[in-house]
């Protein structure tokens, strides 16, 4: 069962970050250019950003393509406006997608003008904070399923009917565990994509075939997007709670964070103390970025003044 | 009380078996008392390693596959450290068959 990580037959362990994926804005010159071409000497693969040197982006990651030419770093110019969030977005799409590999490092050097009289500190750089940490789908193989035959013959599967009547079975790449029900539904879990989420689930139904089920592959579904973020200052939860007591629930003796439910889009923030928010219940990535698009502007406003 | 059936693939289990085999082939034992034999070894081995066996192992390798079923766990590790008291030993591919012996009181 090998799961071949291909591209890289020689692992140099002299290179600190070799492997990982960086991503460097503003990186077609000045500081962002020097910053781009040490984490490259270092070892990492990089995505050079730019947002209108072209010219210069692409000269930066020939340097680096040809310096390290038949060893591992490997750089790939993209052009990204950093201060349009759905840009951003494409732009770690886009590292993940070509490195096949979630990235390791972001610096942020490029200098955005904010054209919208917005001050720095109200800007919500923290779009570099967010991240999806699970996606949770669900497929139905449209066929009956003996759940023992599956657990005796799968690697990596567990089967205890007493506790729970599904075998839960667990792959390597993408790094996720799926529930998998007599009835020929299944769930999987743990997917840091939606793309990933459905190549996982992909993976399991093909295994679940290769024992000799006639497994399809119907009604894909994204059910779940959970993500999480970082606003760096913290938050005054009982000044948030009281004004917005119609969708907040704050009980700091069940639960230290406060559950805020939004009604547009339909979301779930559970938001701490530290500036730390997870958000839950999305059907589509684009309403955590709307929710939290929604919150933070009410997020600054009970920002806690440290002393 | 209840057995296991694990220890008769083990090689002091393979070879009582074939001793058996032998005794019933050539007539000096009836299968059923080869049968009782081998129920009584399935309890003597529970027993003599609950009781005898006191030396402790620390088993760490790189799990390559897991399974749980009929609340049995089996494990395929690669490239597993078994240490003993004052020496270790590597081995490329162990597999472990794990019982739960809190089943037998039952």
């Amino acid at each position: 069962m090998a799961t071949s990580t291909s591209g890289n037959p020689i692992p140099n362990s002299s290179l600190p970050l070799h492997d990982r994926v960086a991503i460097v804005t503003g990186a077609s010159r000045g500081i962002g250019r020097a910053i781009a071409l040490h984490l490259a000497s270092l070892g990492a693969k990089l995505v050079i950003n730019y947002t209108s040197n072209k010219v210069q982006a692409d000269l930066v990651t020939a340097e680096i393509n040809s310096s390290f030419l038949g060893n591992t770093p490997l750089a790939l110019t993209v052009q990204a406006d950093v201060s349009d969030p759905s840009q951003v977005k494409s732009l770690f799409d886009i590292a993940e997608q070509f490195f096949n590999s979630q990235p390791y490092i972001s610096v942020n050097s490029a200098g955005v003008s904010n054209d919208k009289g917005i001050s720095v500190a109200d800007t919500p750089v923290e779009e570099f904070d967010r991240i999806l940490r699970n996606i949770v789908s669900t497929v139905n193989l449209d066929c009956k399923l003996d759940l023992k035959q599956i657990a005796l013959q799968a690697r990596n599967a567990e089967y205890n009917p007493k506790r729970f009547a599904a075998v839960i079975m667990r792959i390597r790449e993408p790094k996720t565990t799926a529930l998998i029900f007599a009835s020929g539904k299944m769930v999987c879990t743990g997917a840091k994509s939606e793309q990933q989420s459905k190549l996982a689930a992909r993976k399991y139904a093909r295994i679940i075939q290769k024992l000799g089920f006639p497994a399809k592959f119907k009604d894909f579904k994204i059910q779940n997007i959970v993500g999480s973020c970082d606003v760096k200052f913290p938050i005054r939860l009982e000044g948030l709670a009281y004004s917005h007591g119609a969708f907040s629930s704050y009980e700091p003796e069940l639960f230290p964070g406060l559950i805020y439910r939004m009604k547009q889009p339909k979301i779930v923030l559970l938001i701490f103390v530290s500036g730390k928010i997870v958000i839950t219940g999305a059907k589509v990535r684009d309403e955590t970025y709307t929710a939290f698009e929604n919150i933070y502007p009410v997020l600054t406003e009970f920002r806690k003044n440290q002393q | 009380m209840a057995t296991f059936e694990l220890y008769r693939r083990s090689t002091i289990g393979m070879c009582l078996t074939e001793t058996l085999d032998e005794m019933v082939s050539n007539g000096t034992l009836s299968p059923e008392l080869a049968i009782q034999v081998l129920v009584q070894f399935d309890k003597s081995m529970t027993e003599a390693l609950e009781s005898q066996v006191k030396s402790k192992v620390a088993i760490k390798g790189h799990l390559h596959t897991y399974r749980f079923c009929d609340n049995v766990w089996t494990f395929i590790l690669q490239d597993a450290v078994f240490k003993y008291e004052d020496a270790s030993e590597t081995v490329g591919r162990v597999k472990i068959v794990a019982c739960d012996s809190k089943l037998l009181s039952q």
